[in-house]
């Protein structure tokens, strides 16, 4: 288990600017730019790492928040199977725990934001919570979706009961809504709408720089292996070859496969406002509920 | 309805109010009034008469007439006319009455030659400073003869006042944007009053880009060196500004230029269209987050900048106008690569257009955003793709033929909605036509000289000219009066941001502060055209105003500095 903690760890941590660099190429492909080598985003954050920390207010809440939000993601990282079928902290913790720190990670930028005194941060932070209250919604109805089925809170459980069972409608539909969420919990265009660079300046991020700004920015990117990971293995768990280190392989193909998707979603829209993001999201809702109904009916 | 017509019926209307009147080149009318009647004349021609506002120009003729000249510019676009309303102000009381409580588009014009020349307009709604500094001393105006162009004004030892920026109204609050902001390439500061997301007031303070042009055209250069400045008073498009100079001179002096030269001038100014238009498109779109439009739109607007290069010698200065031509010719030789250019830009274009048609989101974002209604653009005299999403069929070329206009038609892009979207459809397919127009122009150019034959140092001094250019964000209207030494006395230049700007408070009122930048951008603003004149910087808090030596010691101790 220490040793399945320690691989999770690394690999997303480790492995999260890897694929942001990947992600970045590909949307340079579609600029018909050359873009940066895939090795930018550790450089970026070494830089920001050794970069003098500049601050307006000197709340603590501001300097709290980047750690809090990168230690909630470290901490959900064990928290999800990457190889294995059970987290590394599979008996510690079930999915309402996992819940708990997704949104800790979410919780702590607003936080900083709020103790900000700049307009643009906050308007950022209004943002966010509008859209953080119906993704989450989402996101729980989806994950209650299988846990309904599998009959259990443990993540371990409803992915064994998925591959038992292969798919179902239940699944399927609540799959749909999981996969369109990941779009705006990545802060990836048409959603970016709480950060939004052209229009206030990257919103809640406005005051982070040096440290506090590498955190963030590293947190970004392993959400974004944290998300795909969730998503395929509760809903697209296949193929499974039980061999761990095969297994992690083949997760992290898939991983990569889901970022691109949502790299090329973000690099072909132009930005939402958030009443529009948030009509569409209500929509999103309302198919995760007929997931949950058919879920309930055994479908 | 003529000019002649036209005189008459003001006579017939103020009858001996009208001091002096005179039609001195075809499609131009100079009227003389008393400075009592100026309001009601004015009120009359704008709202009854429909007449579009352009600029206000004022004059200090103090060595010469002993007076002030105030000079209103009006366009009657249906009749192919232009209205020069003349007032002469005596210095012992330099006032005039305001015409902005009837001519709502003269808001900004009235205010600039009060802080230029110090001529105040009596009852104006926002009397406050405009172009000026913060903290430029008062009673100092800089466009007055006796005004050094290379003073230095002594910075002032008490911390500057400032212009007071309005206030929000109870339950709004404030959000900042600029002087210095991502999406905004030039600074503009912007107060932006909101209740949640929705903007519910707005307050403007611009010019902070003076760099004096106006004044060294009145002072120090002489006729032929001025369009090379001129090209420099805009970044993207300033082509225009050293056309319209050489038109408006060229018209005072009585010049007819060859018919050649009549024809690159168009064949110039329909590339710098196209690459300007094609331009904004890509800015429109980072503002609104789609960068592959961007890094795409201006990968397609490259070849036509390494066109322009290969017409001119350079990408964007081309330097080709002089007065009475211009000073290069387009060969045979490279008619073709010209063709092959633009072929190559219109299919690409063609797929854009395309593209963007059956784009959901793009269409979100801007249909229904950022309206203009048509009533509204002609009260604040917008020009350009501006005033064409809104229905309002101007354009100079049309209007004004100047350049090979009267020989190639060209065809009127208008949408009614006036909303983003039919302005960027206005901008779209105006890049289309401007690729006809270069077609046919090369294909109807006569053979020739290109640059008209007449006496140098001879232009007479004292004489009147106005024009305009069509620019791709609008039209530029130059007005210049010659003076001695081969230099002009007065030369005004108002770019179509000056005009297109002022109708942004109404666009942006009840949109979103996510709409804002793309609102602001949907004008496709350029700030250095507006902003010509002078160039003292003040660094200002809301709160505490620091003075500069302050600042320069905060930001050494910052950097480890002494």
């Amino acid at each position: 288990m220490f040793f399945l903690g320690v691989v999770n760890l690394l690999l997303v941590i480790l492995l999260a600017p890897l694929y942001e660099g990947v992600i970045r190429k590909v949307k340079a492909l579609v600029h018909s730019r050359i873009g940066p080598p895939v090795y930018q985003p550790y450089l970026d954050i070494l830089k920001l790492l050794g970069k003098e920390d500049l601050r307006v207010s000197g709340n603590i809440l501001i300097s709290l928040a980047p750690i809090v939000c990168f230690a909630s993601i470290m901490m959900v990282s064990l928290l999800i199977s990457i190889g294995s079928i059970q987290p590394p902290l599979g008996n510690g913790g079930d999915v309402i725990v996992l819940i708990y720190f997704i949104s800790l990670g979410a919780f702590s930028i607003m936080i900083g934001a709020a103790a900000s005194i700049s307009t643009y941060a906050f308007i950022g932070l209004t943002r966010k919570m509008m859209l953080y209250m119906i993704l989450e919604v989402i996101v729980v109805i989806s994950i209650f979706t299988g846990v309904i089925r599998s009959g259990s809170f443990m993540i371990a459980d409803i992915i064994m009961w998925h591959l038992k069972n292969g798919p179902t409608l239940s699944m399927i539909l609540a799959g749909i809504p999981f996969f369109l969420v990941i779009q705006a919990q990545l802060a990836k265009l048409p959603f970016d709408i709480a950060e939004a660079e052209q229009e206030i300046m990257d919103g809640p991020f406005v005051e982070a720089s040096g440290p506090r700004l590498a955190l963030f920015k590293w947190s970004f990117y392993a959400k974004q292996i944290i998300y795909s990971s969730l998503f395929l293995e509760i809903f697209i768990p296949w193929p499974k070859t039980y061999i761990i280190p095969v297994d992690i392989i083949i997760n992290l193909l898939k991983v990569l496969i889901v970022m691109l998707l949502v790299g090329i979603i973000d690099v072909v829209n132009p930005r939402l406002r958030i009443d529009q993001a948030i009509k569409y999201y209500a929509g999103v809702a309302i198919v995760a509920l007929i997931a949950l109904a058919f879920a309930i009916i055994g479908a | 309805m003529n000019g002649k017509e036209l005189i008459q019926k003001l006579k017939e209307k103020f009858s001996h109010f009208i001091l002096k009147a005179e039609e001195k080149v075809p499609s131009k009318i100079y009227i003389t009034v008393p400075k009592e009647k100026i309001k009601e004349i004015s009120d009359y021609i704008f709202n009854q008469l429909k007449a579009r506002f352009q600029i206000s120009a004022g004059t200090d003729r103090r060595n010469t007439h002993g007076d002030f000249l105030v000079t209103h510019i009006f366009s009657l676009d249906k009749d192919k006319l232009f209205l020069l309303l003349h007032t002469s102000i005596a210095p012992e009381d330099a006032s005039i009455d305001s015409i902005t409580p009837a001519v709502p588009a003269a808001n900004w014009a009235e205010r600039e030659f009060r802080d230029m020349i110090g001529v105040t307009p009596v009852g104006h709604p926002d009397p406050r400073r405009l172009v000026l500094a913060d903290d430029w001393p008062e009673g100092i105006y800089p466009l007055r003869k006796d005004f050094p162009y290379d003073c230095k004004i002594p910075l002032s030892d008490s911390p500057a006042p400032g212009v007071v920026m309005k206030e929000p109204k109870e339950g709004a609050t404030t959000v900042p944007i600029g002087p210095f902001f991502p999406v905004l390439e030039e600074p503009s500061r912007w107060r932006v009053f909101v209740e949640g997301e929705t903007i519910v007031g707005c307050d403007y303070r611009g010019f902070y880009n003076h760099r004096g042009i106006e004044k060294l055209g009145d002072s120090v250069l002489t006729y032929n060196q001025i369009p090379f400045v001129a090209e420099r008073i805009c970044g993207i498009c300033g082509y225009v500004h050293s056309c319209c100079y050489c038109q408006t001179v060229e018209e005072a002096a009585g010049i007819e230029i060859p018919v050649r030269a009549k024809y690159i001038r168009s064949i110039i100014l329909e590339l710098e269209r196209i690459h300007s238009h094609i331009l904004w498109f890509g800015i429109a779109g980072h503002i609104i987050g789609f960068d592959t439009v961007l890094m795409q739109t201006w990968r397609i607007r490259e070849p036509v900048m390494w066109l322009a290069e290969r017409i001119t010698g350079h990408r964007k200065t081309y330097g080709m106008n002089l007065i009475g031509g211009v000073r290069r010719d387009i060969p045979k030789e490279i008619h073709q690569d010209i063709l092959n250019v633009l072929n190559k830009v219109e299919k690409e274009w063609l797929s854009v257009i395309d593209a963007i048609g059956g784009d959901t989101p793009l269409m979100m974002r801007l249909k229904e955003v950022g309206i203009l209604t048509y009533e509204d653009a002609v009260r604040y005299s917008v020009t350009g793709p501006t005033a064409r999403g809104s229905g309002v069929e101007i354009d100079a070329r049309i209007d004004h033929p100047f350049a090979a206009y009267e020989y190639i038609p060209v065809k009127i892009v208008l949408y009614k909605e006036g909303d983003i979207l039919a302005r960027t459809l206005v901008r779209l397919e105006e890049t289309l036509e401007s690729i006809r127009i270069i077609r046919e122009c090369l294909k109807e150019m006569p053979q020739g000289t290109i640059m008209a034959d007449f006496k140098k140092d001879e232009i007479e001094a004292g004489k009147e000219g106005v024009s305009v250019v069509e620019a791709p964000r609008g039209e530029v209207i130059h007005y210049l009066i010659t003076g001695e030494e081969n230099k002009p006395a007065r030369w005004r230049v108002r770019a179509p941001t000056y005009a297109n700007l002022q109708s942004v408070p109404i666009m942006i009122q009840n949109v979103t502060i996510a709409d804002m930048p793309i609102t602001l951008g949907s004008i496709d603003p350029c700030f250095s055209c507006t902003e010509r004149l002078e160039v003292v910087d003040v660094k200002k808090g809301e709160i505490k105003v620091y003075t500069p030596e302050e600042l320069i010691a905060i930001s050494s101790k910052k950097y480890g500095g002494k």
